[in-house]
């Protein structure tokens, strides 16, 4: 692992250098504009030399869409008559080139490693691993809906990052945690941390607050059925209305749903975000829909994330970055569906 | 680190681990005053606790759609109260952007008496509903009524003049993204503070565009009066956002169009907030043929809005919930506003100011204006 | 979500039936089938001469061609759409024509608003006896689309979306 101390200019030269040879993406400052429109909502394209700044908190979009794109072309086809492949359906051409997100929580990055859970076996997702490089900044301080520490992670956590940028006084500490990140600092002019730098960022990782999930944990011993039947869904599904937006914004639903586009003879198989919440969601060819009911939909999302899931492949389903709580048109938290589930006897 | 420790401290999280940790925007402050006067919005939740609770120990009605406080600044829940015990709940802000007309639908099935798909109507009045409406969410009950998803006998409007509610996109913006932390509402002023911050913002400058514009803020059903009515409200141009954009040249708006709508996520937050919204099954859904696609091809979003929006044409209030209610910040009331205008123009028409009447689009005259229809005797003239 | 979904359909050149072929207007036409299917009939039969660029989808009631359609046309790389009905008044069905005046009038002002071209999609009353006026309104209809050039706007392309 390789220490580098930067100051913002620094920085901001380190991003502009990487954004000459490979794709480099930030969480957006402002509005996308029509000239960004090779980006996912909420992120832009680094490089333009505005000083990289990053918010407090996490970005408006999570990380996901790299490893898991809105939409993802699986396979392609031509139905064109003249086409003597007609309707075959190819590979879809893979990029391989290397993208670099910068800007990332520590969440964020934590978020890739529990969809990996799921996706191991995925090529899609494992080939967006390999191409995606992460430039995490780690947390000064947290946000009022932040709860990360107690879905066992933490704001200077650098888990799943390959470089990690902590913010000292007035400059920043760069960690390059990986192979990955060894190769992206290599070669640049780079001065290394001095003993007294490692030494504020020790103490910064100590003095934060540590993963603390003992409270949370009980919920994983709790029965499914008892809390399948808690009465708290049926306040929650009256509420809700059923819209993905906290599905579409948390960095952790991962769900897909897969259809084919035809457009002048030229077709596309694409897998897309799909959302628990929408009645197609797990709609039968029958008619039946075994989660026909609102509050049916919106309680899979909850015990989805904290119940399957860790029932599973052990961690919840949750990062604690708090995008849906901030984000939910009628004010659904997740924090105290958790609070009201461990009362549930 | 003490930066960590002092934001979590102003959090609140002093009431447990997971609790929200803002729960001080109910006038915490302002109550530990000593010349403590309610203000105007506490007076009329404390009317609404009234007469739900009266309403519910009556027994004229078996539930209450209105607004519980949230977790967060700026943020209500919507909430079904069914118990006289429970109104204590309820709560009235300048935060409470739903539209609780939303809801009612589901809520007066959810009171009936459960019976089978096939089962014929239970002789006997059904249990009744009470809601909270302001100006534009009546309208929207009245075009409930006119579509027959709401029978206006089993409504209780509790009717409450609307004073414009907050954007709270509005006051993060004028703080430019730094968290807030906790806001408190006088009656025209709105104190916010934040970890290192309390400033005081004048109420109006933060009202939503919609109710800035609004001519209606009195519901116009009103079976419980909450509050005092409004006075009228002049508006010499309610349209001027749509004005102006129509003085742009067709590439300006095509431009305006493409880049406002580029950051949709299409999660449909728009659609399902809005109460003219109950197809059972939405055009986006329909697979065969895919009018829409699903995923966030610029083509596909753009037909998305376009076509929701089309589908109000006619029917929408104003509202306001399906922008205020987009975690991405779109404008896409524009489009619905464009066609409020279209439609008193040439039908003379707004969306739920004439219960006894038909739905501007479910009627016609023939006397309709046509001057968008190509006609022969126009071609012979353009070709000269 | 890299360059999936980035390309702007102002980038495509969508509307060519091939790639060295000159652009030609392909123009879908819903006619309906009392009046204005009947009228372009007429005009065949009399032999008035009209550009071949329509593509004719005959529909029972201009009522019925709802805004998906149009949109579905469009978003399918037509380059222009022509609806046309019954005279208000002759409409079979009594009053379809009249119901879908308003819609269109409402969706015509729409689509202008966000910057689609006026004249890319046409509206027009043709009756069963007005075979030239029939020829007369393709004419104008299909020089308009000519002038304005290949649809660009709401067209969607995925021939062009790169796979990232």
């Amino acid at each position: 692992m390789k220490v580098f101390r930067l100051s913002q200019a620094e920085l901001d030269d380190m991003v502009q250098q990487w954004s000459t040879t490979r794709r480099v993406y930030r969480p957006a400052t402002g509005r996308q504009q029509p000239a960004q429109a090779d980006c996912a909502p909420g992120w832009e394209r680094a490089g333009d030399g505005a000083p990289l700044t990053v918010a407090a908190g996490p970005s408006k979009a999570s990380v996901k869409t790299f490893l898991f794109p809105q939409p993802e072309t699986m396979q392609t086809y031509s139905l064109k008559s003249s086409d003597p492949d007609r309707a075959l359906l190819k590979e879809a051409a893979k990029a391989a080139d290397k993208q670099i997100v910068v800007g990332l929580r520590p969440c964020d990055a934590r978020s890739v490693q529990l969809n990996n859970l799921p996706y191991r076996d995925d090529p899609y997702y494992q080939a967006g691993l390999v191409r995606t490089v992460m430039v995490g900044f780690t947390c000064k301080a947290m946000c009022s809906t932040c709860f990360c520490d107690q879905m066992g992670g933490s704001p200077m956590a650098t888990e799943g990052l390959d470089i990690a940028v902590s913010q000292l006084d007035d400059s920043f500490v760069a960690e390059a945690l990986t192979p990955a990140g060894e190769e992206l600092t290599a070669g640049l002019d780079l001065t290394p941390a001095a003993d007294s730098d490692l030494k504020a960022l020790a103490a910064l990782r100590k003095d934060c607050p540590q993963p603390d999930n003992a409270r949370l944990d009980t919920l994983k011993g709790r029965d499914l059925n008892t809390l399948y039947k808690a009465p708290l869904w049926q306040g929650l599904g009256e509420s809700c209305i059923n819209c993905g937006a906290c599905t579409f914004i948390c960095p952790t639903c991962y769900c897909f749903d897969v259809q084919d586009e035809v457009v002048r003879g030229a077709g596309r198989r694409i897998r897309y975000w799909d959302s628990c919440m929408f009645p197609l969601y797990s709609l039968h060819t029958t008619g039946h829909n075994p989660r026909g009911l609102k509050m049916q939909r919106t309680r899979n999302r909850f015990m989805h994330k904290l119940k399957y899931f860790p029932d599973r492949f052990g961690p919840f389903s949750c990062v604690g970055c708090g995008r849906c709580v901030q984000d939910c048109p009628v004010n659904i938290d997740i924090r105290e569906v958790i609070s009201d589930l461990l009362t549930v006897e | 680190m003490p930066a960590i420790k002092a934001a979590r401290s102003a959090g609140g999280r002093g009431h447990g681990p997971l609790l929200p940790p803002c729960v001080l925007h109910d006038n915490f402050f302002y109550r530990t005053r000593t010349d403590y006067m309610p203000t105007i919005n506490e007076k009329l939740t404390e009317e609404i606790r009234a007469q739900a609770r009266t309403l519910l120990a009556d027994g004229t009605v078996a539930a209450v759609i209105g607004f519980a406080r949230g977790s967060l600044p700026m943020t209500v829940k919507p909430v079904v109260v069914r118990a006289a015990a429970d109104c204590g709940r309820l709560v009235w802000n300048s935060f409470c952007v739903l539209n609780l007309a939303n809801y009612l639908p589901e809520v007066l099935k959810s009171v009936e008496p459960p019976r089978g798909p096939r089962d014929p109507k239970p002789a006997g009045p059904l249990p009744k509903v009470a809601v909270l409406a302001t100006g534009c969410w009546s309208r929207n009950i009245v075009v409930q009524t006119q579509e027959h998803q709401v029978d206006r006998e089993r409504v209780v409007v509790m009717g409450v003049a609307s004073r414009g509610m907050v954007s709270r996109r509005k006051v993060e913006s004028h703080f430019s993204g730094r968290e807030i932390l906790a806001v408190e509402e006088l009656d025209h002023d709105l104190l916010v503070t934040g970890a290192d911050f309390a400033d005081k913002i004048n109420r109006w400058s933060v009202v939503r565009d919609n109710c800035q514009t609004c001519i209606h803020p009195d519901p116009v059903l009103v079976d419980v009066r909450i509050g005092e009515p409004a006075s009228a409200r002049k508006n010499p141009n309610p349209f001027k956002q749509v004005d102006d954009l129509e003085a742009q040249t067709s590439a300006e708006r095509w431009a305006w169009f493409t880049s406002e709508f580029s950051t949709c996520i299409r999660c449909y937050a728009c659609r399902n907030a809005c109460p003219l919204c109950y197809c059972p099954t939405c055009f986006v859904d329909d697979a065969r043929p895919q009018w829409v696609g699903k995923s966030l091809d610029p083509v596909d979003t753009g037909l998305f809005h376009l076509l929701r929006a089309y589908h109000c044409a006619g029917r929408c209030t104003d509202c306001g919930a399906c922008e205020s209610v987009c975690p991405m910040g779109i404008n896409m009331r524009m489009l619905t506003k464009k066609l409020n205008k279209d439609v008193l123009n040439l039908y003379g028409m707004e969306a739920g100011m004439q219960p006894g009447s038909p739905l501007p689009l479910t009627t016609y005259a023939t006397t309709d204006p046509q001057k968008f229809i190509v006609t022969e005797a126009k071609a012979v003239k353009e070709d000269e | 979500m890299t360059t999936q979904t980035t390309q702007t359909s102002s980038t495509s050149q969508t509307s060519q039936t091939s790639q060295t072929a000159p652009w030609d207007p392909k123009i879908i036409a819903f006619l309906c089938n009392w009046c204005s299917y009947a009228g372009a009939d007429l005009a065949g039969v009399s032999r008035f001469q009209y550009p071949p660029n329509i593509r004719i989808v005959r529909v029972p009631c201009s009522g019925r061609v709802s805004e998906n359609m149009i949109m579905s046309a469009l978003k399918s790389g037509a380059d222009g759409i022509l609806v046309s009905g019954c005279h208000p008044g002759d409409c079979h069905y009594i009053s379809g024509n009249l119901f879908a005046r308003r819609r269109f009038a409402l969706l015509s002002s729409l689509l202008d608003f966000v910057g689609i071209e006026p004249g890319r999609i046409s509206f027009s009353w043709v009756s069963a006896a007005e075979g030239e006026q029939f020829a007369e309104i393709v004419k104008t209809v299909t020089e308009r689309v000519r002038s304005l050039g290949p649809a660009t706007r709401l067209v969607k392309n995925i021939d062009t979306v790169q796979t990232a």
